[in-house]
Order: C-alpha cells, then sequence, then structure tokens
C-alpha cells in the first residue's frame, strides 16, 4: 500500500502477516505490520484464536469443576492459577486456611512461578538462536515436574489445590526432592548467565529493544515482572500480602529500562528470590492437618466417610451438589508469574458459579504490543514477543 | 582392492524397504502448537526425553518442509481455515498426529468456540489421549507411526494411483463420446427438420404453381 | 476500605453514586451510566483517590439470576459492567465502580480516552454481551470470530451452538486504520482490500 506520511512524503508499505502459526508467535497469536523495509511503521494484534469458553463451561459445572479449567489458563504454571482460584472463593468464605496448607502453598507457588520463568526465559533464548540456554532452563524444569508427579500425579495439569485446602499432603521426601530441585535451579541460573549475560550477540539484540515507559505500563495495566522491569516496585505479595509472603525474607526485583534484556533479567532474579523463599518455607513446614474441618466446604476424607455417618453424607452432598458458596460478588487478584491474575466472581449462593472473569495478565501486555514494536526492526518483534511471555491460554480464556 | 570396493558398495532389497526405511527414521514434524500440550512437546524435545532418537529432533515450521502435522491443542472455529490452509501445503507423503484429548475429541471444551475433533477438518493417522499427553505417550503414538509407514507400499500407492489415472482418463473417453455423438444426433436431428421444412416448402410452392 | 469510608460520602455528592448491596466488602460503587465517565476521571486524577490502574473490565448477565437463600429474583437492569481499579501510587487501594444496562438501551460511555487498556476490555465485552460502549475508537469481534453471531456469554446462549468459519479473518482494514491514526494518509490501498471472492474462499471449510 502507498502512504504519505505526516511530512507529505511518499511511502510504499508492504503488509507482512506474522502468525498465528509461526515459530516465534507461541501458542497462536497474530499481527499484522506495515513494513518500511525491514522497519516496522504500524501493526495491530488479533487474538482469539484459542479462545475456549472458559467463562461459559465454568457457569455449568460446580464450584470444585472450575479447579481444571483454571489449569488451563497459564498452563505452564497450573499450580498457581489453582490456588489464585481457591484463595479467591475461600475470601468470600472469609475462612482461614491452616497453617501448613499456607506453607505448602507458598513452596509450590514458588517452584511454579520458577517452573514459568524458566519457560518463558527458554523460549526467548531459543527464539534468539540459543539453544544451548534453552536445554539448560529445562533440566531443572524436568526436575520440578518429577515432583509434580508424586506430589500430584499430573506433570503439567496438577489441579493440586481444593477451596479450603489441598488436594493431599505432601510425600515422604517431599523436602529432600524440594532441595535437589533448588540446587539444580540454582546451577542452571548460574548457566544461563554464563551464556548470556555478556554475550555480544544477545545484548546486541535485547538492550534498547521493546522499550515502555512506566506511565504507559500503568495505563497499559502492566503488571508483574514486565511491569518491574520498568522500574515500579509493584508486587502484590507485598502490598497486598496473603500466605504470611511479608515474613518471608526477599526482595522485590526491578528493573530500570523497561527492554527485552531488563525484562528476561528481572525474571531471572526472581527465580533467584523464589528459591530464597521455598528454602525458608521449607523450614517453617511443620505437621499438622491441611484441610480446614468443614464438611460444607471441603468433602472429608475417605478415612472418615467408612466411620463415621455424618462424614459419609458430607462427601455424598460436597460431590453431588457441590459447595455452596456465599452470595455475593468478589473481586481478588493474585500474583502469578505472570502478573496478577484475579478473578471477579458473582455468585447467587448456589452450588454453580452465576459468573466468573478471569482477568489475565497476558492481555493487558499483548494489547501493547504495536505501541513496543512500532518503530523496531521486523526482527526485534520475535525477541519483544518471547520476553512478555504470552501464554495463549490464559490471554484468549 | 578394487574387488573389495566392488563387492561393499551395493545390497539388494525391496523399493518398498528402503523408501519406508528412509521415511520412518526422519519424520519432521510440524508443531502446529496452539496449548498446554505444545509444552510437553517441548519437554518431548529436550534432554530427558529426546526426541532425536527417532530422528524427529529437526521440528519444521514450515509446511513444505515437514512430514507429520503434529496438532498439539485446541482447535477454535477461528482457527479451523488455518489448520486446513496448513494441512493442504503440505506435500505428499503426509501424516498427522492428534495429539491430548483436545485436539483429538475437543476434550472438556464442550462449547460454543471449540472444533470436537480435528477430525472434522482433516484425516488423522495416530491419536494419542491425555490432557496434556505425557511425552512417553508422544514416543507411543511415533512409534505407532512408525509401523503404520512400515505397512505401507510406495509400488502399491504408485499402482493405485496409476489405476486412478486410468479410470479417469477411461471416464473422460466415456463422457466425450457421450457428448460427441449427442451432437453427432443433434445435427442429424437438425439436417432433418431442415430436410422436412424444405420438402414443406417445395410442397407449397408445387400447389401454387398448380393452382 | 478506610479510605473508602472517608471517599464515599464525596462520591455520593458529586456523582450521586450508591453502593452496592451485592459486594460484602464495600468496595463497589453503582454509577449511572451518564456519570461514569466524571467519575472515573476524577478517581484517576484526584490527588486524594489516585485510582491509576484499571484491572479490569467484566460483564455481567442477569437473567434468571436468583438468589438461593431468599429466593429473591433479580430486580431492576438485565446487564452490568464492573470496573475494578487498584491504585499504584498507594498499593493496595482497590475500588470497584459498576453501571447497570437495561436491555433497551445497551450502552455505557467508553473510558478507552482515559486508560489504553480500556480499549480491548470494552471490545471484549461487547463481544461477549453486545454491550455498546459510545465513542469507542474501534469497537470489533475480539475473541470470537468475524462470522460469529450473537454475543456467546449472554445466558440466553446455547453453550453448544457452534459457528463455523468459513474463512480467516481480514485484518487489512484494521491496519489502515491505524496507519490513519499514526499520522499516515493512505492513498493507494492493497489489492488485498478487496479480494476475488474465490480466490478469498479458497481455503474455505464450509463444504
Amino acid at each position: 500500500m502507498i502512504v504519505l506520511d505526516k511530512d507529505g512524503e511518499k511511502l510504499n508499505l508492504m503488509p507482512l502477516n506474522v502468525g498465528p502459526s509461526h515459530p516465534a508467535t507461541h501458542g497462536c497469536l497474530r499481527f499484522l505490520a506495515a513494513l518500511d523495509g525491514e522497519t516496522i511503521v504500524a501493526s495491530v494484534e488479533e487474538i482469539g484464536y484459542l479462545h475456549r469458553g472458559f467463562e461459559k463451561m465454568v457457569e455449568r459445572g460446580t464450584w470444585q469443576q472450575v479447579i481444571p479449567y483454571t489449569d488451563r489458563l497459564n498452563y505452564c504454571s497450573a499450580i498457581m492459577n489453582n490456588i489464585a482460584f481457591c484463595r479467591a472463593v475461600e475470601e468470600m468464605y472469609g475462612i482461614e486456611i491452616p497453617e501448613r496448607t499456607k506453607v505448602l502453598r507458598v513452596i509450590v507457588n514458588e517452584l511454579s512461578r520458577i517452573n514459568d520463568h524458566f519457560v518463558c526465559v527458554a523460549a526467548a533464548s531459543q527464539d534468539l538462536g540459543g539453544t544451548t540456554a534453552f536445554m539448560y532452563c529445562f533440566n531443572p524444569r524436568e526436575m520440578i515436574m518429577c515432583i509434580w508427579e508424586k506430589l500430584t500425579g499430573a506433570r503439567l495439569t496438577n489441579s493440586f489445590s481444593r477451596i479450603g485446602g489441598l488436594y493431599r499432603d505432601s510425600y515422604d521426601g517431599f523436602e529432600k526432592d524440594v532441595l535437589e530441585a533448588l540446587d539444580a535451579t540454582e546451577v542452571a541460573l548460574k548457566d544461563w548467565h554464563a551464556c548470556m549475560d555478556r554475550n555480544r550477540i544477545f545484548l546486541d539484540r535485547t538492550v534498547g529493544v521493546g522499550k515502555i515507559s512506566q506511565e504507559k505500563a500503568i495505563s497499559y495495566g502492566w503488571t508483574g515482572p514486565c511491569l518491574r522491569a520498568t522500574g515500579v516496585a509493584s508486587d502484590l505479595r507485598k502490598d497486598e500480602p496473603y500466605y504470611d509472603y511479608e515474613t518471608y525474607d526477599w526482595e522485590v526485583v526491578t528493573g530500570t529500562e523497561g527492554d527485552v534484556n531488563d525484562r528476561l533479567q528481572v525474571r531471572m532474579a526472581e527465580i533467584e528470590e523464589s528459591v530464597k523463599i521455598v528454602r525458608q518455607a521449607l523450614k517453617r513446614l511443620s505437621p499438622g492437618p491441611v484441610d480446614i474441618v468443614d464438611p460444607r466446604i471441603r468433602i472429608p476424607s475417605h478415612k472418615l466417610a467408612y466411620q463415621d455417618m455424618e462424614a459419609l453424607i458430607g462427601r455424598f452432598k460436597g460431590v453431588y451438589e457441590g459447595i455452596r458458596v456465599p452470595e455475593g460478588e468478589h473481586y481478588c487478584g493474585s500474583e502469578v508469574a505472570n502478573g496478577e491474575l484475579g478473578f471477579t466472581i458473582v455468585s447467587s449462593g448456589s452450588g454453580h458459579p452465576w459468573r466468573i472473569k478471569v482477568r489475565p495478565p497476558c492481555f493487558t501486555q499483548f494489547a501493547a504490543f504495536h505501541d513496543l514494536v512500532e518503530g523496531t526492526q521486523l526482527a526485534d518483534s520475535m525477541a519483544t514477543l518471547s520476553s512478555l511471555n504470552i501464554i495463549a491460554g490464559e490471554l484468549d480464556r | 582392492m578394487n574387488t573389495e570396493e566392488k563387492t561393499g558398495n551395493f545390497i539388494t532389497t525391496s523399493l518398498d524397504f528402503i523408501v519406508n526405511w528412509g521415511r520412518t527414521n526422519s519424520l519432521w514434524p510440524f508443531p502446529y502448537g496452539t496449548a498446554c500440550c505444545a509444552i510437553e512437546f517441548m519437554s518431548t524435545e529436550v534432554g530427558r526425553y529426546d526426541l532425536s532418537r527417532i530422528g524427529s529432533e529437526y521440528v519444521r515450521f514450515t509446511a513444505r518442509q515437514s512430514d507429520v502435522l503434529l496438532v498439539a491443542g485446541t482447535i477454535t472455529y477461528k482457527q479451523a481455515p488455518i489448520l486446513k490452509r496448513i494441512y493442504e501445503q503440505m506435500a505428499e507423503p503426509r501424516w498427522v498426529i492428534a495429539m491430548g484429548a483436545c485436539a483429538s475429541s475437543g476434550g472438556f471444551y464442550d462449547c460454543y468456540c471449540t472444533v470436537p475433533g480435528i477430525d472434522h477438518i482433516i484425516p488423522v493417522d495416530v491419536y494419542i489421549g491425555g490432557c496434556p499427553s505425557r511425552p512417553e505417550a508422544f514416543f507411543d503414538a511415533m512409534f505407532d507411526l512408525q509401523n503404520k509407514i512400515k505397512d505401507e507400499s510406495y509400488m502399491k500407492q504408485r499402482a493405485e494411483r496409476v489405476k486412478e489415472q486410468l479410470e479417469m482418463i477411461k471416464a473422460k473417453t466415456a463422457e466425450a463420446t457421450a457428448n460427441a455423438k449427442e451432437l453427432a444426433h443433434e445435427k442429424v436431428v437438425d439436417f432433418r427438420d431442415y430436410m422436412a421444412e424444405k420438402e414443406r416448402k417445395l410442397a407449397k410452392k408445387v400447389q401454387v404453381w398448380k393452382e | 476500605m478506610e479510605s473508602m469510608e472517608s471517599l464515599f460520602p464525596v462520591l455520593e455528592s458529586k456523582f450521586g453514586v450508591n453502593r452496592d448491596a451485592r459486594d460484602k466488602w464495600g468496595l463497589t460503587v453503582v454509577v449511572s451510566a451518564d456519570n461514569l465517565h466524571g467519575l472515573v476521571e476524577f478517581l484517576k486524577n484526584d490527588s486524594a483517590t489516585q485510582f491509576d490502574m484499571l484491572v479490569d473490565i467484566a460483564g455481567i448477565d442477569y437473567l434468571g439470576y436468583r438468589s438461593a437463600l431468599s429466593e429473591r429474583e433479580h430486580e431492576g437492569p438485565r446487564f452490568a459492567v464492573k470496573y475494578n481499579f487498584k491504585s499504584m501510587k498507594n498499593p493496595g487501594h482497590r475500588m470497584s465502580v459498576k453501571v447497570l444496562v437495561s436491555e433497551d438501551s445497551l450502552s455505557v460511555p467508553t473510558i478507552s480516552d482515559l486508560f489504553e487498556i480500556a480499549n480491548w476490555q470494552e471490545r471484549e465485552v461487547w463481544d461477549q454481551y453486545g454491550i455498546v460502549f459510545k465513542g469507542h475508537p474501534d469497537l470489533r469481534r475480539l475473541l470470537n470470530h468475524v462470522e460469529f453471531v450473537g454475543h456467546p456469554l449472554r445466558k440466553d446462549y446455547p453453550q453448544q451452538k457452534r459457528q463455523w468459519l468459513s474463512t480467516n479473518d481480514f485484518l487489512l482494514p484494521a491496519l489502515e486504520a491505524r496507519l490513519e491514526t499514526l499520522g499516515y494518509r493512505v492513498i493507494e490501498r492493497s489489492k488485498e482490500v478487496e479480494p476475488n471472492p474465490d480466490e478469498f474462499l479458497e481455503g474455505s471449510i464450509k463444504e
């Protein structure tokens, strides 16, 4: 297409379609860029290629049946989504979960965060041509996957959390496995930094690319590592603490420039902080129950159901009718790997959710994509895209 | 020395065997990864599981260079035309693996926007269960596919192709003959009408003259 | 929550807001559609409140809503749009604004001039509920495809009513609009803008 620019100069632009099936558009994103040579003049994005109807599906089932669907929102760190949803419902109930559950949730949360950040950084390295770094990042990830298999029975979509507790208590030797995985994580971090930190190609392709200012990022509603890379120290674990996050010794990592390199480095530094938190949490892990004792919220255990009539009734009711969340409307946001994952929940007091609206963190980040890439080269848009960590499952729901 | 080289430099085998052997051990996948299964596919690729053991590590992201279309993840109606287009772009011989419950049947997304299984759009060779399927399951599917390819016969396929072409030629010839016949018939009819008209005119003239 | 106690009288006198009885935490106010833009502008810019991040916009459909405890039916307009704000300058402060939308009017003023992200979030609500945002620069479908008829998240849309798409979505007009907003002027359009119908439908899966 031929256009006139602001000075009245004639430009011959080429529209180029990227995606939805493209190696660098992880999942299925699509953007159409108007190119002047190799420079992107304008770009528009299109999403919805993985719109699976989360919000329609959950209205059909019971409250506990929502949990498997939340797994598939951000499938790189499924447990965090479970916990975020369960926390939102528990806030509607106004219940307090047992101490051991809190600590266990913190541990699995932070391990998931490590997992998620590793996938993002691995994919970004891969897109920039660093296959070795990709392999380094996946090694500790596989170890954490083994822990998930032992703990939850699944590798990726775990459904570990329940409203008012957990699916089960940890197994024998859990602490040892976690410590081993943490050691492997630290090795991988060292390897990655050795590969990338002073790598000329990597720095040339990431420093100063895909910049965004603080004001713009806030106006776009950015949260999580991408916002922190611009220098805003905003983290829900510190701002609105839950699960005693404020009592652990860790720091909010911030960047300075808000470019691709900052976003990746912030993620890597956050892994270090997560390792710190998990080490402290393992020390706090003391024996105790993991479920609250209330058959109306958390169904009684099998063992109890065989001995006690009330527990048997509670189990039947809990499975067939589901729990009844008190009537009301509530918004609750939790800090997941990508930013703030929020659930707007409307309950009519029955066994089925009336409406659950997800606030996905990627959505806001991808909405700003055209602002990041306009004026840069086409190849830089790939580096920008992978540093945002767009997960199609939660982008389109 | 010379004789040794000569004896060592040829083997005898059937054409089918050698073609299938080549095809089986270098299946280049096109990962059409949309959702969770794509992450498991990434795990399959890297160190612990190592997809290169069966010669498939060379992941191609263009339809023209790949043999296996690996649909990993939910396909929505918005995406269906794209998947179909990519399948059509792939060169023969091509195989399709539906990885995971969503690609095989829609999974537990029974909703206004998800396609209930990609076999509504394109033919599928191997289905893998699981939500998402484990890397081991993926390997199993690849072995199944390899066995399937080993059973295929290049010569038979070629014979079938030739047969199809022959049948097509026959059908076309028959059609052409029928057309020609019809045309000839029409011409005859035309000529007959013309003659009848002429005769009638002549008869009229004769009558006029008589009068 | 304390800030809400001091804030509420100001909002009540200025914009005539009410508290939402459904929110037991008292963080939600209900405002009429006419006052929405002024209220959001006040919340964003006023030094006392500073709710400078729009977290989420959620549409709600109350068709057939029935309280399980009191067995009361829902009264009032059928739809609602809920805006969630949070403050970056005073971390930990949150607030929600709710607008009730009747089935006859189905329109809410846009706030996409105040928050950049509102553009996409409003498009999503329009796509899912059919609520029109007056003054929105580019109200297209976001999640569903172009040939989709109806609004799927309404309670009267059947869950399994599927709609096939015959071809790929077409983005060039949107790209031209984006170029215009950047100050460029399109003088010769791409040939693909008006495609040959045969060629356009080549990848069709309708047959």
